[in-house]
């Protein structure tokens, strides 16, 4: 037994049973859960396992200060019905929130950050990492930390233009169909349903082979692919808001398509679209990044998430991480886009009951 | 009745906390009561004042989001249902209390049969055997008088009417032969010739087996006859509780008073004497899509300056009435006149100045006003868009109408909806018709939705505007009391015909339409004694939809 | 049961006539290629003379619509015409590799939709305690990483780092059924992982759904325990949702499939259809395409089959 282990036991009892003493009854539950666990896996996985568990400890706790900080730093910024908001967030929110903000910089400014060109060689393939490239190089000897910067831009770029392609098609046809209904609304709703019964990747695959992968190919296919989730979204949220009484005044009052839309509808829905909205760029950011990986992304030697981890997944073979690394990227920007459209999505249907 | 009989539920000090906003708010204040043994006591209070939550307490239940503080006491036959464990709790519930929910169609599984469902407590507690519950259901299916007692609780939920299922669900109650059921709201959403029939079944049964009950409702004549104390509740605290007979004769607290008072209302009957005929409904049929007729053969008259109060039961077609008058539905047979003028039957194809004529103001507020726009758009808008009036004008007319409906200027001009209590957007939707500056509004189950003091605020305040602005209401409605206190003259409509239509004082009295008798009679009224005097008038077979089904809209009238 | 029937018998139609519709639009955006198929598995380089030769061996000269007669009156008769790359009669490319997929994607099933349904119900019942939202947490992380994330870091630990299973999932004659499972095992967990997660939360939200119904009020107040509220009073209307919850997943199984396949160089359809994309080869492109969909529509059809026969209203008309 090693210090280590020894003190490892110690804090986590210590923890459990301070918890269970001033009747944190949920605090206790994680904690003493944990230590149970530790007894599993420090038979099982030895000290090294320990220690994996202790380092993972480590990270969540610091990634709920940087969330926590986070969300007491956007709360002294934004006024004061939004900071009221934002005093619900759940830390999970807090942490998407920081996510989304640092990839919106590094975006932004990827230029500046990245120490040096896109597709600018700089050294051998696969070379280790040094104090001149933080990650590595990548098969042709690229800066795997540049290009995963400039990722940043072009794979979120992309698939943020394609969902509000998405979105302007979707959302209009189905503002559209829930007022004026009818043969229209009837209409739009079949050819939702047709377009829905393609799995969207097979769906981006044909378009793709047929008119061959390029940005603004993908654009649009990706965009007529989930304008029908949208439609179908807002049709049920503007579906919702149209039986209500007030638009029925609204009519009877002689109002037009456009007032009834832009006045009536569109501001008691906004809600759920804007979830809706992150949802959705969930679903094509993970739809455009599995089209790079197969390869009929964007093409080369434009820097992209999707493609990088193609490029570089033979290192997985020899145990190197370097794949894995723009596929994080990915996953953690879904994962934050879903903590916050999570809260969201609780919030307002919170409000309802 | 008398106090030495044995005490059956105590509550002391019941406090009850409603999770909003992050915060735990109280929602009961700290109330007392005690029930004896096959007392009957009657729980009212305006919506928000915590009835249903005492209910739900009376069983050591607390619904999600709401907890029962620790220094209440829920004391039921000796048990301490605040410290009792929860398998302790549960295992009264069914067997020595029960429960009957407000929407029995709702309340019911749709996946099993009924009498599987009604079986359910008997067979858990071991009490009877499968068949032996099933008999004794069948049994109280027919002390209920429901219809077909062998063979409807073989039924599914759905199969089975409104009215007939609150009646099972009372059986189901019975089941266990509880000593207290907790009724909570069960006619509410019944027709009130449906509800008769229900509060006369549940009367009997609770008689019969000398079970005691709370009754919790917010229809003081409801439970004038079913109640032998009446406690009034008021946002969470106790008012006042006496003996049934003195509580409606001599009520010592003002809030009382005012609940009693508010029937007093009543408007002086105008006639068509030098009154020009504003709307005529001429020989109108109606239907939804290819669904079946709604309105058959519809004709009736509006004059200017007076209100028409349509009258019916749900389905009986008076709503569709209001939407064949606006446009909303085009009718298929027949015609809208306005001034003498066909009206176009579609509202796409009226002009400016027809759609001006003709507003409406609908039942629930809350969805007739956008939340998320302004008061002062709102009511600003229609005056925008009919007049055309811009920047100081609209505001000084919006701040006109808003001193109209009694409601000061500056302090709701910025406001939302959301904001305002359920009076107040009442009026607000008020305000919205007459920036159109119509001459006829229609007034679609406008109080029902509202407390009773507030209905009465808002009915003077809707008599007083036709008296100022000379305006025409068709006023629809299912209560007779608000017919009583603003209308002028009367339609009577059943499955989608007029049955009867004449001037208010003629309406009231005899000879009637058989269904104006039946609908007349089925209100209750607060006297106490009323429901008995009724079935012994009538006849218990009399009553309800069995009576309805008899009757033909054109049958001729009768006089008692 | 006449108005079941009936409209059961009115899906079963409109399930036809959606992949009736589909398969025209399969076969007619290939006819908006620049060009025209000819030219573009020729390339620049053709001569008119070749372009002449491959249009008529392709039957390129009959008018689109007699083309898409044709394709149809095979692709029901799984004849797909021929591989433009190889010369192969298409089904002989794909036919082996679709029992493939077919078979990974019913081991993730059966892997993931016991495991889920029974997690989410769970989770359903803790709902708003620390479990819950550690669950919450886990299964958001899972939903939002791409499949090939997953298949990656499963590779690096469980092949790469402890060789506990191969990396590669490649199949060969003669295996044992026990050698296939420890193959296809990695691919199957990638899968299994994604899809649980989705089960799991649409589970969950459906259950609670429920509960928060009248009725389920009603049995507790009647004194009926816990664990019979579920079985008894909410098990039976939850089927309609579970069932609509299972066939949307294995309808996801279909799409996930092509990455997961790619990672694992698994055999499947879904590779298949990648390559054929990347070579241009249209009538494997045009067959794999109408295979998933038509999978993909059998799927959504059965759930509503399924929720309709499942729903007591229906089963018991008025």
């Amino acid at each position: 037994m090693t210090i280590f282990v020894i003190g490892y036991y110690a804090l986590l009892l210590a923890a459990s049973c301070a918890a269970a003493y001033f009747n944190k009854r949920a605090a206790f539950m994680l904690l003493f859960s944990l230590t149970l666990v530790s007894f599993v896996v420090g038979i099982i996985g030895g000290a090294g396992a320990l220690y994996a568990i202790a380092v993972a400890a480590g990270i969540l706790a610091m990634m709920a200060m940087v969330s926590y900080a986070f969300r007491e730093f956007l709360i002294l910024l934004a006024g004061k019905e939004t900071a009221k908001e934002l005093r619900t967030a759940p830390l999970t929110a807090a942490f998407g929130m920081f996510i989304i903000f640092t990839y919106v910089i590094a975006g932004i400014f990827a230029p500046w950050i990245a120490p040096h060109g896109e597709a600018e060689v700089i050294s051998s393939a696969f070379a280790p990492a040094d104090a001149n490239m933080l990650l590595g190089a990548d098969q042709l000897g690229r800066d795997m930390f540049s290009r995963l910067v400039y990722g940043t831009r072009n794979s979120v770029g992309l698939s943020l233009t394609a969902t509000i392609g998405a979105f302007v098609l979707g959302a209009g046809a189905g503002l559209l169909a829930a007022t004026k209904g009818g043969w229209f609304d009837q209409l739009m709703g079949r050819l939702a349903d047709v377009i829905m019964s393609i799995p969207s990747l097979i769906f981006a695959l044909l378009m793709l082979s047929i008119f061959g992968p390029s940005m603004p190919v993908i654009i649009v296919a990706v965009a007529i692919i989930y304008a029908p989730r949208v439609f179908r979204l807002t049709r049920a949220v503007a579906g919702n808001v149209v039986v209500m009484d007030y638009i029925e005044a609204a009519k009877l009052r002689g109002e037009g398509t456009g007032y009834l839309i832009r006045r009536e509808i569109l501001p008691n829905s906004t809600a759920p679209l804007i979830a809706e909205f992150g949802l959705e760029f969930c679903f094509v950011f993970l739809l455009v990044a599995g089209l790079s990986f197969l390869g009929l992304g964007i093409q080369p030697p434009t820097a992209d998430w999707g493609s990088m981890v193609r490029e570089n997944a033979t290192l997985i073979s020899f145990g190197e991480i370097t794949p894995l690394i723009p596929a994080a990227a990915i996953a953690l920007l879904t994962v934050a886009v879903n903590f916050v459209v999570d809260w969201m999505l609780h919030r307002s249907s919170g409000l309802k009951e | 009745m008398s106090p030495k009989k044995e005490v059956l539920l105590k509550i002391r000090n019941l406090k009850i906390q409603g999770y909003s906003d992050e915060t735990w708010v109280d929602i009961i204040k700290g109330v007392d009561l005690t029930l004896h043994r096959g007392e009957v006591m009657g729980l009212i209070g305006e919506s928000g004042a915590g009835k249903s939550t005492i209910g739900a307490a009376a069983m050591g239940y607390a619904r999600d989001g709401t907890r029962i503080t620790e220094d209440s006491s829920i004391e039921f036959d000796g048990i301490e249902l605040t410290t009792s464990t929860e398998s302790e709790r549960r295992a009264l519930r069914g067997s020595r209390i029960a429960y009957v929910a407000q929407s029995a169609a709702a309340s019911f599984n749709p996946a099993h049969k009924i009498i599987d469902q009604h079986t359910e407590a008997p067979l858990h507690y071991r009490l009877r055997k499968r068949t032996e519950a099933q008999e004794d259901a069948m049994d109280l299916y027919e002390r209920l008088r429901l219809p077909n007692p062998h063979e409807i609780g073989f039924r599914y939920p759905h199969q089975v009417s409104g009215g007939q299922l609150q009646r099972a669900m009372t059986a189901m109650a019975m089941s266990c032969r509880p000593d207290l059921i907790i009724f909570d709201e069960p006619t509410t959403a019944l027709d009130v010739t449906t509800q008769i029939e229900v509060l006369a079944a549940i009367r009997d049964i609770v008689d019969q087996f000398n079970t005691a009950a709370l009754y919790i409702t917010h229809d003081l004549a409801v439970v004038a006859q079913m109640a032998d104390t009446i406690k009034v509740l008021l946002k969470g605290n106790e008012v006042e509780e006496a003996p049934t007979e003195e509580m409606l004769s001599n009520p010592k607290e003002d809030y009382t008073k005012s609940l009693w008072a508010v029937r007093s209302f009543e408007s002086p009957q105008r006639t068509r004497e030098g009154r020009e005929c504003l709307i005529s409904v001429k020989n109108v049929d109606a239907a939804y899509a290819s669904g079946p007729k709604i309105l058959d053969d519809v004709s009736f008259d509006i004059y200017e300056g007076m209100t028409v109060a349509v009258v019916g039961e749900s389905g009986s077609g008076k709503s569709t009435t209001a939407r064949v008058i606006t446009g909303l539905l085009p009718p298929q047979k027949g015609e809208v006149l306005f001034k003498g003028e066909p009206f176009p039957p579609d509202y796409r194809n009226r002009n400016k100045e027809q759609l001006r004529q003709c507003q409406m103001i609908y039942q629930m507020a809350d969805t007739a006003l956008n939340p998320k726009v302004r008061i002062s758009e709102i009511i600003g808008r229609p005056a925008q868009f009919y007049s055309g009036l811009k920047g100081t004008a609209l505001k000084a007319r919006v701040d006109e109408l808003l001193d109209l409906i009694e409601l000061e200027p500056s302090k709701y001009y910025n406001r939302f909806p959301p904001e305002l209590s359920g009076g107040q957007k009442q009026r607000i939707g008020i305000a919205r018709a007459l920036a159109a500056e119509p001459s006829f509004i229609v007034c679609d189950e406008v109080t029902s939705a509202l407390d009773q003091l507030v209905a009465e605020g808002i009915l003077r305040l809707l008599d007083r505007l036709q008296n100022e602005l000379n305006l025409a209401y068709m006023f629809i409605t299912h209560d007779l009391a608000t017919v009583r206190s603003i209308a002028d003259e009367v339609i009577v409509m059943q499955h989608g015909k007029v049955v009867e239509q004449g001037p208010k004082d003629q309406m009231f009295k005899p000879p009637h339409h058989p269904y104006t008798d039946l609908l007349l009679s089925s209100v209750p009224e607060m006297d106490p004694n009323w429901l008995t005097t009724l079935l012994e008038e009538r006849g218990v077979d009399n009553i309800g939809d069995a009576a309805a089904a008899n009757i033909d809209p054109d049958d001729a009238k009768i006089a008692p | 049961m006449g108005d079941i029937l009936g409209l059961v018998a009115k899906r079963l139609g409109l399930g036809l006539v959606i992949l009736f519709i589909i398969s025209i639009i399969i076969f007619f955006m290939v006819e908006l290629l620049p060009g025209d198929i000819a030219e573009a598995v020729l390339g620049q380089g053709a001569t008119e003379e070749n372009l002449k030769a491959l249009r008529e061996q392709m039957g390129l000269n009959d008018p689109a619509i007699i083309r898409y007669l044709g394709w149809l009156k095979g692709a029901v008769v799984f004849d797909f015409g021929r591989s433009i790359v190889t010369q192969e009669p298409v089904i002989s490319v794909i036919g082996e590799r679709f029992v493939n997929t077919l078979f990974l994607a019913t081991y993730a099933a059966v892997i993931a939709v016991p495991i889920a349904i029974t997690l989410g119900v769970i989770v359903a019942l803790l709902r708003n305690t620390i479990f819950d939202r550690v669950v919450n947490v886990l299964t958001l992380t899972s939903i939002s990483s791409p499949e090939f994330f997953l298949g990656y870091i499963l590779i690096l630990y469980f092949s790469v780092k402890w060789s506990m299973f191969p990396a590669i999932a490649s199949l060969s004659d003669g295996m044992s059924f026990w050698e296939l499972l420890e193959r296809t095992f990695l691919p199957a967990l990638t899968l299994v992982l994604v899809v649980v997660a989705h089960m799991m939360r649409m589970t969950r939200a459906a259950i609670i759904n429920l509960l928060a119904s009248p009725y389920i009020e009603m049995a507790r107040l009647k004194g009926t325990p816990p664990w019979k509220v579920i079985v008894k009073h909410a098990l039976p209307n939850a089927w309609a949702p579970i069932i609509n919850v299972v066939a949307l997943n294995l309808a996801y199984l279909i799409t996930g499939v092509v990455l997961v396949e790619v990672v694992f160089v698994y055999p499947g359809i879904g590779q298949a259809l990648v390559d054929a994309v990347s070579k241009r080869d249209f009538p494997v492109v045009q067959a794999c395409c109408l295979i998933f969909a038509a999978t993909f529509i059998l799927l959504n059809l059965a759930a509503d089959v399924g929720a309709i026969l499942t729903n007591p209203r229906l089963r018991h008309p008025k």
